[in-house]
């Protein structure tokens, strides 16, 4: 690992950062869906659609961009297929969740074995070339502040993005008449009926954008921080998404508060596995005594403790997780 | 103008509306009568486009008009305001309203809407803050918001379903002038109820509608009150002849002794009920009366033991209930709770079941430690062939079954076997007449049989029809009164916290 | 309405295959001949019937699992670390802390012993929600990450074995093996086992008072707490027994399949709650669907060792579209059953009055 030229606490900056981005991104289309009233656990299936998706797209194309495009695609369609099955059929959302979640395992796994064969059939190389996907992108000036450059203005484009996102969707949500609309649709649908608001119809909209954001997130992971496919790459991070939502009590900045307290602890946990035995830091050489999977585990136990201390204020939407039947 | 001609709608077999006409004039209060079932709710969906009639058109202004849908309602100057709000609690009034008639979906002109509705509001002499969170207002200023809404949609002709039901004798006391400052500005309200006080003080003329029937419409006053009861009900009511016991009562049942019952982390507020004495003898009714939420159904929730009490004693036959685990607690009294979709019934269990759910422990339902499938079955058709419960078969979901049936379930399972002690809080809530009398029936039956009854209600007539003694609850202290001998006028001034003088 | 259960369950099994054998087929794949490996390899002779047996168990005691608590009410999520606790606890007992005894009491008390961890796991769950109003269906999400880690922290620290450094046990000694009861195949005990449990779930859910309580108190706690029910002690015990389920499953697999267990233990806590559905929550088709799912997985095996080499992990795509299938479906049913039964539902909430009443 090189940390030569910045010091551990810029680098942890950095790093925390690009492990919380694709928790922002798939974060905020979760929190949209579920102000809504749709609970999503098939999350975790959307990302791993899309890191396979935005792999072999880039793979094939040779674009970074068409893989990304390709997540999204691929991310919205299994989305459609749950909302069809949740909004539509109005099935019960946890249990469809844990189906797509399958589902995904298996198509993933399949799309892998068609895109290394289709590749070998072609004798082209199954990995990725030197410049296909995406790289850091600094932004000119900003990203020589120190610290806080590399942190915020030296990061994947997907970050900018997610961060624009995130402002657009705040804004959105709280002031405008379309956030009214989308606040409402979880806390009392039936008021969204009285006003000739198909429940159905923005419900599906709100799903198919978080399968839009979970796509590109993991797209994220595939073509961007790594250049990489492995079949658990998404490792649980959709159900960490769903946490973090809670966490943040269905707001935007309490999720990417969250988002940012996941990627600290975990790049600070990777951070010592890989340098354990070089670190000079008496904090770093104490930390190194804590077996790391306690610091994995960190960021589900301060999800339940927030939960468990600060459940009755905000319970979130009245909704959550129930279907709605015309 | 607005004219309803000849409209009939028939679900499956039963005509819920047969050949009613009726005109309405502009900047008038029209009352429509009719007790649960007659038609009113059917007829009123109609109009606002949620239904569509089999045969009959409505005319606007002399234009045939067909309502498609709510939103072709709201076109042609047609609002309603629900019995169940359509309003989001997490959201403040403006977003609620812009929500509802909001045309843009992106830029939200807050400042100017909210001005509107503030407008709106001053004008009607309202007290609506645009800025505060719905959910954080009382059930009457939501009403108004809903009205709000209806009147910004371009609402020319607005529709209060059962407007009262949900509302305390003072707010239903604020509402009516309220809508007669509405018709003034030359908006038409009708006003839907089943309630002839209320329609007696709102309105200028009357309909009422008897099984889907047009039996009477004129202005108000043409009858007399007896005259519409009569007509919307077509019988005598039942009421008159379920008469006070004239068997004396027996031995303390159920005894309150200063019994006081606090928040649990909230003892600087007032309690919720403050020293209560309260004793129900076999073989009598005790009948609580009291405007709704002063402490009737933390009374129930004490005795049950499902709230602590903060002191006092609460006794059954003289023996103190603290000692036992709640649910044996409960165990120990038939309650027939408010809510009898929440907290009487399990709706997506069959009815057996459901009838159950008292006696299941009973060793004769039960077999080898299993349970004894032909005699839950037996049993559950012996109460529904007693208690008349109409049902396509015992093994229905209860869901299934018409409100009045499944209130007639729940009086079946909780008074079967013959409790001693029977708890009951405004059970025929939501019935119709016939369903009404028939609870109040079991209820003097029970009595007369030798339990003793704690009857809270908050219909007055029906509670001084069968009650013994009468108590009256207020801000969590319960008084009592020398009913029969005082006036129902006077119980209703003590309701209202006027102490009394005579009482 | 078990017959169109029926039904409808294998039209969705069909509806599955066929769409995953239509995907084989349009990518250049014989989809003939994989279906027909596919069913040897599931059930073509003994030893492969009992390796489907075999890959049913674990997945015939988490679908109880999710299937105890789903038909109450009660959105366990959980079995996944319900599953994990129960099988690190097996490990630890027979590897670790070797209580005084023959080898069988070994076996009985470390199965005992999983069947209590993964039930008090599950308790946390309901206690969380009696005391800090935490929705089970989020805390069992949250308690899966951290059961997961907390075996991982383990089979790297004390209960690794010696030779390596992946977070991995060792194996265990041979004597603590459940035995095979059918030789030179996988049929071990724990199968008649789990499905003994599952007969047993049948008659406790479904015929006693306890069950009856169980039911009620899920479904409605405030009518249970007006009829007199224990409701705190049968919520507890609703969340305790499908731990139980759960845990006892992660005990069956590491005595009776892989002897050991490593930090990545398999996904059968969620594959769980799609054989709880498939088996309409009723323990005998729990079984059932879960014997399915155990085929599916033996057959797909079979067919990626076999020359085709394809991916294991169709049986997943089987799997996810068959539940989704079925959830349309049976939405499907129940609304078509409601309208049938109420013409003017959701329009007239006051049908009728008695006279007039539907019958």
């Amino acid at each position: 690992m090189n940390i030569i030229g910045e010091s551990l606490g810029t680098f942890l900056a950095r790093q925390t950062v690009q492990a919380a981005t694709p928790l922002i991104m798939a974060g905020l289309g979760e929190l949209l869906a579920e102000v809504t009233g749709v609970i999503n656990i098939g999350i975790e299936g959307l990302m791993l659609m899309g890191c396979i998706a935005g792999y072999a797209a880039a793979g094939i194309s040779g674009s970074g961009g068409v893989g990304l495009g390709a997540a999204i695609l691929v991310g919205m369609g299994t989305a459609a297929v749950f909302a069809g099955v949740t909004v539509w059929a109005a099935a019960d959302q946890i249990v469809a969740g844990a189906a797509v979640n399958i589902l995904a395992v298996g198509a993933s796994g399949l799309a892998w074995f068609f895109y290394q064969n289709a590749r070998e059939a072609a004798h082209r190389s199954v990995s990725l070339g030197r410049h296909v996907g995406f790289q850091s992108e600094a932004i000119p000036g900003l990203s020589r502040i120190p610290f806080f450059g590399p942190m915020l203005f030296d990061q994947y484009m997907l970050f900018y993005a997610a961060i624009i996102l995130a402002v657009l969707i705040w804004l959105l949500l709280h002031h405008t008449r379309t956030g009214a609309i989308l606040r409402a649709l979880g806390d009392a649908p039936e008021a969204c009926q009285a006003a000739g608001i198909s429940v159905r119809t923005w419900r599906t909209g709100a799903v198919l954008f978080a399968g839009a954001c979970a796509g590109a997130a993991g797209a994220y992971l595939s073509i961007m921080r790594t250049h990489a496919f492995a079949s658990d790459m998404t490792g649980g991070q959709g159900f960490v998404v769903l946490s973090l939502v809670i966490f943040g009590r269905w707001t935007i900045p309490g999720l990417i508060a969250g988002c940012l307290l996941f990627g600290g602890i975990n790049s600070l946990q990777q951070t010592l596995q890989t340098t354990r035995y070089t670190s000079h830091s008496t904090l770093m050489h104490a930390l190194q005594y804590i077996p790391f999977e306690f610091f994995q585990m960190l960021p589900y136990v301060v999800a339940l403790l927030a939960l468990a201390t600060l459940s009755r204020s905000s319970p979130g939407p009245r909704y959550l997780g129930q279907a709605w039947r015309q | 103008m607005l004219s309803i001609e000849n409209v009939s709608k028939a679900f499956g077999g039963v005509q819920a509306l047969n050949n009613v006409s009726l005109a309405v004039a502009p900047g008038s209060v029209q009352g429509i009568l009719g007790e649960n079932g007659a038609g009113k709710t059917t007829l009123m969906n109609i109009l606002f486009g949620l239904i569509r009639p089999d045969r009959g058109q409505i005319r606007l202004n002399g234009q045939a008009v067909v309502v498609r849908s709510p939103r072709v309602a709201q076109r042609l100057g047609i609002g309603m305001v629900h019995q169940h709000f359509k309003l989001s609690p997490a959201l403040s009034v403006t977003d609620n309203l812009a929500l509802a008639v909001g045309r843009n979906f992106v830029l939200l002109h807050r400042a100017a809407f909210r001005d509107r509705i503030a407008a709106l509001a001053r004008s009607l002499h309202w007290a609506v803050d645009p800025d505060s969170v719905v959910g954080q207002l009382n059930v009457g200023q939501q009403q108004r918001v809903e009205i709000i809404k209806a009147l910004l949609g371009g609402g020319k002709i607005l529709i209060l379903d059962e407007p009262t039901a949900v509302l305390t004798p003072q707010e239903v006391d604020e509402l009516i002038p309220a809508v007669r400052s509405l018709a003034r500005t030359g908006i038409t309200v009708i006003f839907i109820s089943h309630k002839l006080s209320e329609v007696n003080r709102m309105c200028d003329r009357i309909a009422v509608l008897r099984r889907g029937e047009l039996v009477f419409a004129g202005p108000m006053g043409e009858l007399s009150a007896e005259d519409i009861a009569q007509r919307m009900l077509g019988a005598p009511s039942a009421l008159s002849s379920l008469g006070a016991s004239s068997a004396s009562p027996g031995l303390v049942r159920l005894h309150l002794s200063r019994v006081c019952c606090t928040l649990p982390g909230t003892r600087k507020y007032k309690p919720l009920l403050n020293n209560i004495e309260l004793s129900v003898r076999a073989g009598e009714i005790v009948g609580i009366a009291g405007v709704e939420g002063n402490g009737q159904t933390t009374l129930i929730d004490v005795i049950m033991g499902s709230l602590p009490i903060s002191s006092g004693v609460i006794t059954l036959d003289g023996s103190d209930l603290s000692h036992l685990a709640n649910f044996r607690r409960a165990r120990q009294f038939a309650c027939i709770p408010e809510d009898r979709q929440g907290q009487g019934l399990v709706l997506s269990l069959s009815l057996t079941a459901n009838l159950m759910l008292r006696s299941y422990r009973n060793p004769e339902f039960t077999r080898l430690g299993l349970r004894h499938v032909t005699a839950w079955r037996a049993q559950a058709t012996k109460l529904v062939r007693s208690f008349d419960i109409r049902c396509a078969g015992v093994e229905v979901p209860i869901q299934f079954l018409s409100g009045g049936n499944q209130q007639k379930a729940l009086i079946a399972r909780e008074l079967y076997g013959n409790p001693p002690v029977i708890l009951a809080i405004n059970p025929t809530r939501g019935l119709d007449i016939g369903a009404t009398a028939f609870v109040l029936q079991q209820l003097t039956a029970a009595r007369q049989r030798g339990a003793a009854v704690l009857l809270i209600h908050s219909d007055l007539d029906e509670l001084l029809a069968i009650s013994d003694r009468v108590m009256v609850m207020y801000a969590g202290q319960l008084l009592p009164t020398k009913w029969p001998v005082v006036d129902r006028a006077a119980i209703g001034r003590m309701m209202m916290g006027i102490t009394p003088q005579a009482a | 309405m078990f017959w169109l259960w029926t039904a409808m369950a294998m039209g969705a099994v069909a509806f599955s295959v066929l769409l995953v054998l239509a995907i084989l087929a349009i990518s250049g794949y014989p989809a003939l001949g994989i279906l027909h490996r596919w069913i040897i390899g599931a059930a073509g002779n003994r030893f492969n019937l009992a390796a489907s047996m075999a890959d049913a168990c674990p997945l015939l005691l988490t679908g109880l699992a999710a299937g105890v608590a789903f038909r109450s009410g009660v959105l366990n999520i959980g079995a996944q670390g319900q599953f994990l606790l129960g099988a690190l606890v097996s490990v630890a007992l027979t590897t670790r802390v070797i209580f005084p005894g023959p080898f069988w009491c070994v076996i009985v008390g470390a199965m005992a012993a999983a069947c209590i961890a993964g039930g008090m796991w599950a308790l946390l769950a309901s206690v969380l929600e009696r005391y800090r109003g935490v929705p089970v269906v989020l805390s069992t999400i949250l308690l899966n990450f951290v059961a997961l880690y907390l075996v991982r922290a383990a089979l790297h620290g004390p209960l690794q074995a010696a030779d390596t450094s992946a977070p991995q046990s060792p194996q265990l000694k041979i004597i603590y093996w459940l035995p095979i009861l059918i030789t030179n195949t996988d049929f071990h005990l724990g199968i008649p086992l789990a499905f003994a449990v599952a007969v047993a779930m049948a008659v406790v859910l479904g015929r006693t008072n306890f069950g009856f309580e169980l039911l009620i108190t899920g479904l409605n706690p405030r009518v249970a707490r007006l009829v007199g029910m224990p409701v705190v002690r049968r919520q507890f015990a609703i969340m305790f027994l499908s731990g139980c389920c759960a845990g006892l499953g992660g005990a069956v697999q590491v005595l009776g399949v892989t002897h050991f267990m490593l930090g990545n233990f398999g996904n059968y806590g969620y594959t769980g709650i799609a054989v709880a559905l498939l088996g309409r929550l009723n323990p005998i088709g729990i079984a059932i669907a879960a014997v399915f799912f155990g085929m599916l997985d033996t057959g797909s095996r079979f067919v990626e060792e076999s020359s085709l080499a394809l991916p294991h992990q169709m049986a997943n795509v089987v799997k996810g579209v068959i539940i989704l299938a079925m959830l349309v479906a049976s939405a499907w049913m129940m609304r078509r059953g409601s309208r049938v039964r109420s013409p003017e539902a959701g329009v007239n909430q006051n049908p009728a009055d008695p006279q007039q009443v539907q019958s």
